[in-house]
């Protein structure tokens, strides 16, 4: 891009000052190296920006999916209004959470209506739902209700969206579902009541999260083996593409991989290799790609305090998976390309600190502004007393949301796209972030994709290993947390404030949440007809053995029937085996 | 000189809860400070953790529970080893643990609780003064 004799007086230029101004200076204070970094133009080499960037909404979508979002449209307009955008509403969902039994969670929701807040259900299931467990398994005990709402069967599904009819009805708002090894009889539950009360599924909108396959390297909640977890997938995948047309089929991303201990790269990697293992799903299944990737959505990558590389990596990020639709999935729909996410950079809630937590309202901002400067609204994520356990306290979220809204209409940090772009530090440190990824890709590609590298154990280990590194960094003092492992002396203070924890996790409901639901589950299976159960789910252990078979239909024949949660699972249990927790 | 037995320490994931960064990071940082160390991996019930306690023949017992079950969990795994005669393992406690809940997970029999941003330097050190090896 710089003409060649440009170059080489800056080549000169460069060696003038290193020999004259950076190494005395070096000497001077008698260090190994300088402690910083300066990018001339000469750190990009072959910049084409229509290749590399181009304007905001065009491929590769480096600069963002879009001249500006639909919140940045009315931002102004919701500043004279004082509209609470975490409260959902107008076609969006509410705060990310759940508890207890189907009926607490309902009267949860019925109690946040009545507060003016009526975004749909953004719903969190507890341990024993996410595991494919009933209420009365032994492998339940204690974790009913606890992490979100505990659903055995239709029924309880049922009592829950009770708080949602008349003009919230479910053809009306959204429904978010983090779910994923059992996510597809979550959705047969979500199709069972539009049926139920005469709405044609077809209008269903919302997200499952449907994104088995990060389970097996980040968070754990698996059941099946990685195999048989993506023939569920595929079923899920056609199910929607072919009945839900408005249904999110995924919410992919590298979060849960990050915060697991992944690097930077490992997260862009491994989640490009699911993506690509789920893409790859949906077109042996006889799909043309661009039916049904418009589809796919990323719930967030990781994040770190580092924002200049955070800031690179939402851009390499976006290229990459447009690349990926584009080049190794032939996609020609636009939408097919676009890497859709509600949040960019932010910090990562693994890099909060149970000591000092004020301080994490200092690191949420470095978040926001990392986010407002790579094509997202400013969030100051998450709120600072995210650390001390389930609920954020009012103060917290205050505190998080007017510092988004000081960074939007005081800093005005989201007025700009990409406003890095053309940056020398930048567009190279993009470069490098993608082309690291790719590499990892391809490595993966060539092991067999993302399946083939969890059963051999490539990226757990990857991950495990990586986690421990940056450990071992903190305890040599070589990576620095503030309040953790420096700056921690008797001079040091501990700021602390008074907080209201919003109560929603009742303590109350919480002692007899297991119990409750127990005794709700026993009624269920006294009530329901023994046999017409038993014969769906035969009819669902015979279609099981065939992997072609779509099991969508027999599971929601199932979920019609009364079956649970359990029952359902069980029976895949019996045909697909379990996964082996990996060994690393 | 006489070659000291390594002090052998089980680290274990109770319940369901599959946050496993935490648990893994203090196993190879115990590993690396000479312990021997096992790892029981995800899922495990108190009846599991309870063999591997016995079976392994360890010195120290360090469950890692981040999903709010602690109390119950804790109970159940500390009951399952004394009615095995196993309880005189020395119990820790990490994941995301309460200043609330302390006191009783103390009186249960946990010997200490160590959280986000202990270094497993810190948890080393209270293993060997715990178990009186210096």
């Amino acid at each position: 891009m710089i003409d060649p004799k440009e170059r080489e007086k800056i080549e000169k230029a460069e060696k003038e000052w290193r020999e004259k101004v950076l190494e005395p200076r070096v000497q001077r204070f008698n260090l190994p190296g300088s402690p910083t970094r300066f990018h001339s133009p000469l750190a990009l080499k072959d910049f084409d920006f229509l290749e590399k960037v181009n304007y905001p909404g065009q491929y590769p979508y480096t600069a963002g999916n879009n001249p500006f979002d639909f919140w940045r449209a009315y931002a102004e307009e919701g500043a004279r209004l004082g509209f609470r955008s975490d409260w959902g509403g107008a076609g969006s969902v509410g705060k990310y959470g759940g508890f207890g039994t189907a009926s607490d969670y309902r009267d949860y929701l019925k109690r946040m209506q009545s507060l003016g807040r009526k975004g749909g259900p953004n719903m969190a299931f507890d341990l024993a739902t996410q595991c494919g467990y009933d209420s009365d398994s032994p492998m339940a005990e204690g974790e009913v209700g606890r992490v979100g709402v505990a659903i055995d069967s239709f029924r309880d599904f049922q009592v829950i969206y009770e708080a949602y009819t008349g003009e919230l009805d479910i053809d009306k708002v959204p429904s978010n579902f983090t779910i994923n090894a059992p996510a597809a009889v979550i959705i047969a539950m979500y199709v069972a009541l539009a049926e139920k009360r005469g709405i044609p599924p077809a209008r269903l909108q919302g997200t499952p999260q449907n994104d088995i396959l990060k389970e097996f390297i980040a968070r754990g909640t698996y059941i099946y083996p990685p195999g048989p977890s993506l023939r569920l997938f595929r079923d899920t995948l056609v199910f929607c593409t072919e009945h839900l047309p408005k249904l999110n089929i995924t919410s992919m991303g590298g979060y849960h991989i990050r915060e697991a201990g992944a690097t930077r790269t490992q997260d862009l990697a491994f989640s490009m290799a699911i993506a690509a293992a789920y893409l790859r799903a949906g077109v042996e299944a006889g799909l043309e790609v661009d039916r049904f990737a418009p589809m796919f959505t990323f719930n967030a990558f990781g994040g770190s305090m580092e924002i200049y590389q955070e800031i690179a990596f939402q851009r390499a990020a976006r290229r990459m998976y447009a690349r990926l639709l584009k080049e190794r999935f032939q996609a020609k729909n636009p939408r097919s390309m676009l890497l859709r996410q509600p949040i960019t950079a932010h910090i990562g809630c693994s890099s909060t600190t149970l000591q000092r937590t004020l301080n994490n309202l200092t690191r949420s901002v470095v978040g926001g502004l990392a986010a407002g400067m790579s094509g997202a609204i400013p969030g100051a994520f998450p709120p600072f007393d995210e650390p001390l356990g389930l609920g954020h306290s009012l103060e917290a979220v205050q505190l998080q949301l007017d510092a988004s809204r000081i960074l939007i209409f005081e800093a005005r940090v989201a007025d700009v796209n990409d406003p890095w772009a053309g940056s020398y530090f930048m567009e190279s440190l993009t470069d490098e972030s993608e082309q690291a990824a790719w590499e990892e890709f391809d490595r993966i590609e060539k092991m067999g994709g993302a399946v083939a590298a969890i059963e051999n154990g490539y990226m757990p280990r990857a991950v495990a290993r990586s986690a421990y590194e940056k450990q071992k960094r903190i305890e040599k003092q070589q990576d620095f947390v503030v309040g953790v492992n420096c700056f921690t002396g008797p001079n040091e203070i501990e700021v602390t404030i008074n907080r209201c924890v919003e109560a929603t996790y009742d303590p109350e409901l919480m002692k007899t949440a297991e119990a409750r639901q127990k005794a709700g589950l026993a009624e269920l299976k006294r009530e329901r007809d023994g046999k017409a159960v038993a014969s769906v789910l035969a009819g669902l252990r015979q279609r099981a053995r065939d992997p072609g078979a779509n099991l969508m239909p027999n599971i929601l024949e199932c979920v019609k029937s009364e079956a649970t949660l359990q029952e359902i699972c069980d029976v895949m249990r019996e045909i697909f085996g379990l996964a082996e927790p990996t060994r690393v | 000189m006489r070659e000291e037995r390594k002090i052998r320490v089980l680290v274990a994931k109770p319940g369901l809860d599959g946050h496993e960064r935490g648990a893994r990071v203090v196993a190879y940082g115990l590993r690396d400070a000479g312990f021997e160390v096992i790892y029981t991996g995800l899922r495990q019930s108190p009846d599991q953790i309870a063999t591997a306690v016995i079976q392994e023949d360890v010195d120290v017992l360090g469950m890692s529970i981040l999903s709010g079950a602690h109390l119950t969990l804790t109970r159940k795994v500390i009951d399952r080893l004394r009615e095995r005669g196993a309880a005189d393992v020395l119990i820790l406690l990490g994941g995301i643990v309460p200043e609330a809940d302390v006191p009783a997970l103390k009186e249960m029999g946990v010997a200490g609780i160590f959280t986000a941003g202990t270094p497993v330097a810190k948890i080393a050190e209270f293993i060997r003064a715990e178990l009186g090896a210096g």
